[in-house]
């Protein structure tokens, strides 16, 4: 890390007053952002690496000094045949798209209730607030609990209101929904609380307005609101699907992965292959394709919001 | 007509009303059902659900007693003394190194060499870091850990968790700082203070609320982080969700009672955060999420 010009931005004067303030900054500059960067060098990117060299490897957990051989592209080619790695990837992707549209259109609906003129409203912002801060291990055993379908309140309520009684988690195409759903419970607050900052920021004029020209409720919606806050929306929609992709705590606590495999995302995969079979290259592999999933997907949403945007501005 | 108006208005209000408390429920009541399990006797439990402690039920401090008091003491009290003394002070860390790199990227100007980063490429490189799926660095970290003598060691663990946070603490300080005036430590500057006094003692206090917002959010990661602590932990450094999620799975079926109550002494240090103070909060969220 260097530097090409000498003087900080804020002060044109210190580089006429002379060297003192500016040779002084010159060592403050570095000695204020290299414990940072190399921290994240030494143990965010090294491991990157590591982990990459690892993927190409066969190392086994018990024979962690000098066990390692190189084996090539033996572990993608076994990864693309592997039918269970494909099933995570589907479950990962599902996982993603569901609960971060579900925590989307919740959200923007609390958000909106809550962008009013409301009383008690400090009370509903920390109503609101608290899921999302809960450690997620014990989400996950609450969540255990209230789906259970034998002493759990959720059945026993739906019963009382005439409805039927769902195989929330014993189920093998309910258990995914139904972890969306207790993801739901965590995640839709931070939707929440930025769309509600994104709503109070937009101006009221606007409003005023299209009010004036006799702009329904859902026309003001549709055409005004949803539109102005389609960059929040994009940023929280993104920052969101990213953590989704992490997946791991709840689900390893909830479901194991069950039933069968479910519900098991690549992390858990990840995870088993390496820590439970001692396989770490090819568990780093799996890891590997979780990071290449997660930036094509990126790229993918972020070129098609570009291109609806586009096509908008025409 | 002016009638109907006020009175659409008026049932519009209602349902407003209807809906954030059925949204408030629907927040709160998963706590409810942890502290009213956490009191029941296990028959009370396996009875099919009861709602309403002294009216469905007998509550019973059996749990709590056998938590805080009974078999689970020692253990319960290392895990939550373990997760307090890695969360405090990784988030100090944190935070520390964040606001200098958060400094040093709205004040000096940088260019790396070969790669033709500036600041903003700089900034977007270290919060490109917490895209990454932890999953992806942990089995490293933990033969990097293992061969290096610091797995299940407190050192280790902060070291992990401040690398974990230091990328969105240098994101939302780099924030805080790019709003506040540069006049009052340029004068300081002039009279001769040096760049860290400068910073030290003029710009941090100025920057308070974004400090303390920043270390609750590196205190909240850590504290509920559960990966981590799963590949590199195994009883010295092991941390409460760690003890929460191992407690479930007795061969004889979960306790539920009894993991009620662990959950509920897990939960129980960022409900009170959000309490006290929801505002820093929801002001971190924000900032770190737009801008």
């Amino acid at each position: 890390m260097q530097r090409v010009d000498a003087q900080p931005v804020i002060s044109q004067r210190s580089v006429e007053r002379g060297s003192g303030a500016s040779l002084q900054d010159r060592s403050a500059r570095l000695a204020f952002l290299l414990p940072a960067v190399i921290l994240i060098l030494v143990l965010s990117i090294f491991p990157l690496l590591f982990s990459l060299a690892l993927a190409f490897m066969s190392w086994d957990l018990s024979r962690l000094t000098g066990g390692a051989r190189f084996i090539g592209l033996g572990n993608f080619i076994t990864l693309v045949n592997d039918a269970r790695f494909w099933n995570t990837a589907r479950v990962s992707l599902t996982f993603v798209v569901g609960a971060v549209l579900l925590e989307y259109v919740l959200g923007l609906g609390v958000a909106m209730l809550l962008n009013q003129e409301v009383r008690f409203r400090r009370f509903f912002r920390v109503a609101f607030l608290v899921p999302m801060m809960l450690t997620p291990a014990a989400v996950a055993y609450a969540g255990r609990m209230l789906f259970n379908e034998g002493m759990g309140p959720i059945n026993d309520i739906i019963k009382h209101l005439g409805g039927p009684q769902i195989p929330w988690f014993s189920n093998a195409n309910l258990a995914l929904p139904s972890l969306m759903l207790l993801d739901a419970w965590e995640w839709t607050p931070f939707m929440m609380i930025v769309l509600l900052a994104g709503l109070q920021s937009l101006p009221p004029e606007v409003y005023e307005a299209a009010r004036v020209d006799g702009a329904s409720d859902w026309q003001l919606f549709r055409h005004v609101t949803f539109p102005m806050l389609a960059p929040v929306s994009i940023t929280v929609i993104l920052i969101r699907a990213l953590e989704a992709f992490k997946l791991f705590d709840i689900v390893t606590v909830m479901t194991g992965g069950g039933p069968g495999t479910a519900t098991e995302p690549v992390t858990l995969y990840a995870y088993l292959v390496g820590m439970k079979n001692g396989n770490l290259g090819y568990a780093s592999a799996i890891a590997y394709s979780l990071l290449v999933m997660v930036i094509i997907f990126t790229t993918l949403f972020l070129n098609s919001v570009r291109r609806r945007a586009a096509a908008a501005a025409e | 007509m002016q009638m109907t108006m006020r009175q659409t208005r008026r049932l519009k209000l209602s349902l407003t009303y209807v809906l954030l408390a059925l949204w408030a429920i629907f927040c709160l009541f998963p706590i409810y059902w942890l502290i009213i399990t956490s009191v029941k006797l296990p028959i009370a439990v396996y009875q099919g659900p009861k709602y309403w402690p002294w009216i469905d039920f007998q509550p019973n401090l059996h749990a709590w007693e056998y938590v805080l008091a009974g078999p689970l003491k020692d253990q319960v009290t290392r895990s939550w003394i373990n997760s307090a003394v890695l969360a405090i002070s990784s988030a100090a860390l944190a935070v520390g190194l964040g606001s200098l790199a958060g400094y040093a990227l709205t004040r000096f100007q940088y260019l790396v060499p070969g790669l033709k980063w500036r600041n903003n490429d700089i900034a977007f490189w270290i919060i490109s870091q917490r895209m990454l799926p932890p999953v992806v660095i942990i089995l490293p970290y933990m033969i990097m850990y293992r061969l290096v003598g610091l797995i299940d060691t407190h050192v280790g663990m902060i070291l992990a968790y401040t690398v974990f946070n230091l990328p969105f603490a240098v994101w939302i300080m780099r924030d805080f700082f790019a709003g506040l005036p540069v006049d009052l430590e340029e004068s300081a500057l002039i009279d001769g203070a040096s760049r860290f006094q400068a910073f030290s003692k003029i710009v941090l206090p100025l920057a308070a609320p974004g400090l303390i917002a920043t270390y609750l959010f590196c205190l909240m990661f850590a504290w509920n982080d559960y990966l981590f602590a799963l590949m590199l932990t195994f009883s010295r450094a092991s941390t409460m969700p760690m003890f929460v999620a191992g407690a479930g799975s007795q061969s004889y079926g979960p306790q539920w009672w009894l993991l009620s109550a662990l959950s509920l002494l897990t939960v129980a240090p960022m409900i009170l955060i959000a309490l006290l103070v929801e505002r820093y909060i929801t002001r971190g969220l924000v900032v770190g999420a737009i801008k």
